[in-house]
């Protein structure tokens, strides 16, 4: 029997792991931001520290959440049919690449582990997750993909 | 689409990360006292590229045409240090840094596992063991342990009957006897110096003025470039001056990243250093350096190096500091890790090495061709130096990437003979003439 909506495959009762592994790595990379524009008007290392740590952490959950979500894509022809599942993907595949980026440039020693690329990669990964996040709501608000049917649409 | 588009990135990313760094250059443009410094170069990867430590089996240093090498002294456990006594004794100062603290970012844990890879895996002891020549051959007959139970000791100094040890947080005095072999009074706090809990630089060489009234100390900082914040730089990278009779003490020269091998110039008087300068601008910056010290002056670090060049990695930026920073006189090259320095008085050693310098090069991680690794002579001229370096003890890489072992203190014993400290190779190594 097939449901009438965009099915997730990469799940555990019915509940997708996606969605539940890629809060992490956007809240990570939002604080980044928020800790990379302090460290720039402080230049106090604490902060800078605290960017290297959430890099890391992130960008190893992305991992996972990333996997998560390719299974996704590839498991259901229905999910690779929408417009918002591809610019979800490629977008946040840039994030996740752009992050490791990051996370390298904030190995550097001191003020320039930040300004100037840390912080504009920072920035530019905040937006990219704005896009992709809206696209990403979509997909489930929308066209309810991992959705399970209601009651009625069961036939 | 998906996959070719994720591919390329791939490739992007890889090329970015290996394929931006600078060739290095001939270290021998960064040698003398007008170093050749490109442009600064900030990596994505900094190379970690630390010689794998194999151990000397019976094999020795290879020394320049009309030098011999020996072993003085094997077996040992982290010798880093090497003082001679007035009657001939020789003390081996065995040492290893404090454990590292907890880390404070990512990059901690990575640095903390090269720092554990470029070292010998036998636990370093913390102790000064003494060595004596009873039949004049040269190489010692008897070993004993001088002092115990000490906290990374490194510089040691005699000043008439008072022993004084440079441990990693305090400058410790022990009364000492001509021919003691073993010292078991407990010593007397002269004067803490900037410690734990960081502690990046631990290694505080020491000497004595000329005339015995003061102590000179060296001090490294507590980072490459002030990452762990400017409140950890308190004290540091500075040579201390501290009052013998009254343990107070005072900055004597700053910007000195890791200031070593303090030694006065036999001629001049003047104080002298051997100094690690910073990394992470590329294989061929910052050339560390051989100089005099002047009484208040600065060097640089963190602001600027080599004089007026300023690193853009210190915020707040000062450049009232780095208008008065001072050229250091002579360039060793880039990360060659100079640590042990001795101006050489003897008469063993042929004459082409009288009353120059022999400096002690533990050798580079952070370039990808290796550099330093072995001991060098420069040469002097009125209390200056002049010309080019010339190896002189060489023979610790092995396999083009491979260490033997790792030079570090220096001293001339009674004889005139040249005694290297090999932390690596568990070794005291013994210079002199090929044919007496």
């Amino acid at each position: 029997m097939l449901s009438p909506n965009p099915r997730s495959t990469a799940s555990i009762a019915g509940h997708p792991l996606h969605v539940m592994l890629v809060p992490i790595p956007v809240v990570c990379f939002i604080a980044t931001l928020i800790t990379d524009i302090v460290y720039s008007q402080t230049a106090k290392m604490l902060w800078s520290d605290m960017s290297a740590w959430l890099l890391v952490v992130g960008v190893l959950v992305s991992f996972l959440a990333a996997a998560a979500g390719l299974v996704d894509f590839f498991g259901d022809r229905r999910i690779r049919e929408l417009r918002a599942a591809w610019i979800h993907a490629l977008g946040n595949v840039t994030v996740v690449m752009l992050s490791i980026f990051n996370m390298l440039i904030h190995t550097r020693d001191a003020y320039t582990s930040v300004v100037p690329t840390g912080l504009i990669l920072s920035a530019i990964v905040v937006l990219l997750l704005l896009v992709t996040g809206w696209n990403g709501w979509s997909m489930v608000y929308r066209h309810r993909v991992g959705v399970l049917p209601s009651r009625e649409e069961v036939p | 689409m998906m996959s070719a588009r994720s591919g390329a990135w791939g490739v992007a990313v890889m090329l970015l990360l290996t394929g931006c760094g600078p060739k290095p250059i001939d270290p021998r443009r960064q040698v003398g006292p007008e170093p050749y410094l490109p442009p600064i170069h900030q990596y994505l990867l900094p190379p970690m590229h630390v010689a794998k430590i194999v151990g000397w089996n019976g094999a020795t240093p290879t020394a320049a045409a009309g030098l011999k090498v020996q072993a003085f002294a094997t077996g040992l456990a982290g010798p880093r240090s090497v003082y001679v006594l007035p009657n001939g004794d020789v003390l081996v100062v065995e040492s290893g840094g404090p454990p590292p603290p907890s880390p404070s970012r990512p990059k901690d844990i990575v640095m903390n596992w090269v720092e554990k890879m470029s070292h010998s895996h036998a636990k370093p002891g913390q102790r000064i063991l003494l060595f004596r020549d009873t039949n004049g051959d040269g190489l010692p007959d008897d070993k004993t342990v001088f002092i115990d139970h000490l906290k990374s000791p490194f510089g040691v100094v005699l000043v008439g009957s008072d022993l004084y040890v440079a441990n990693t947080d305090a400058v410790v005095r022990y009364p000492y006897t001509t021919g003691e072999t073993r010292i078991t009074a407990a010593g007397t706090k002269l004067c803490d110096l900037p410690g734990g809990p960081i502690d990046h630089h631990w290694t505080k060489s020491l000497t004595a003025s000329p005339d015995g009234t003061k102590l000179y100390a060296g001090v490294g900082s507590n980072s490459n470039i002030t990452e762990n914040g400017l409140q950890a730089e308190l004290g540091r990278a500075s040579v201390w001056e501290i009052d013998r009779a009254t343990g107070s003490h005072r900055e004597y020269a700053t910007g000195l990243r890791n200031p070593n091998g303090l030694q006065f110039e036999p001629q001049t008087q003047r104080l002298w250093v051997v100094v690690n300068e910073r990394d992470e601008l590329g294989p061929d910056l910052v050339p560390d350096y051989l100089t005099s010290v002047k009484d208040g002056g600065f060097y640089g670090w963190p602001y600027s190096y080599y004089g007026q060049h300023t690193d853009p990695r210190v915020k707040p930026e000062r450049p009232d500091l780095v208008s008065q920073a001072i050229v250091p006189d002579y360039a060793l090259s880039s990360h060659v890790a100079p640590l042990g320095l001795v101006f050489y008085t003897g008469t063993n050693l042929p004459a082409h090495y009288r009353g120059g310098a022999f400096v002690g090069e533990h050798g580079s991680w952070n370039r990808t061709t290796l550099n330093g690794y072995k001991v060098v002579y420069v040469p002097f001229q009125n209390g200056h130096p002049v010309g080019a370096a010339e190896d002189v003890v060489t023979g610790f890489l092995v396999d083009g990437d491979k260490a033997r072992g790792r030079p570090v203190g220096l001293a001339m014993d009674s004889q005139g003979g040249l005694l290297i400290a090999d932390d690596a190779g568990n070794s005291v190594w013994r210079v002199s003439a090929a044919s007496p």
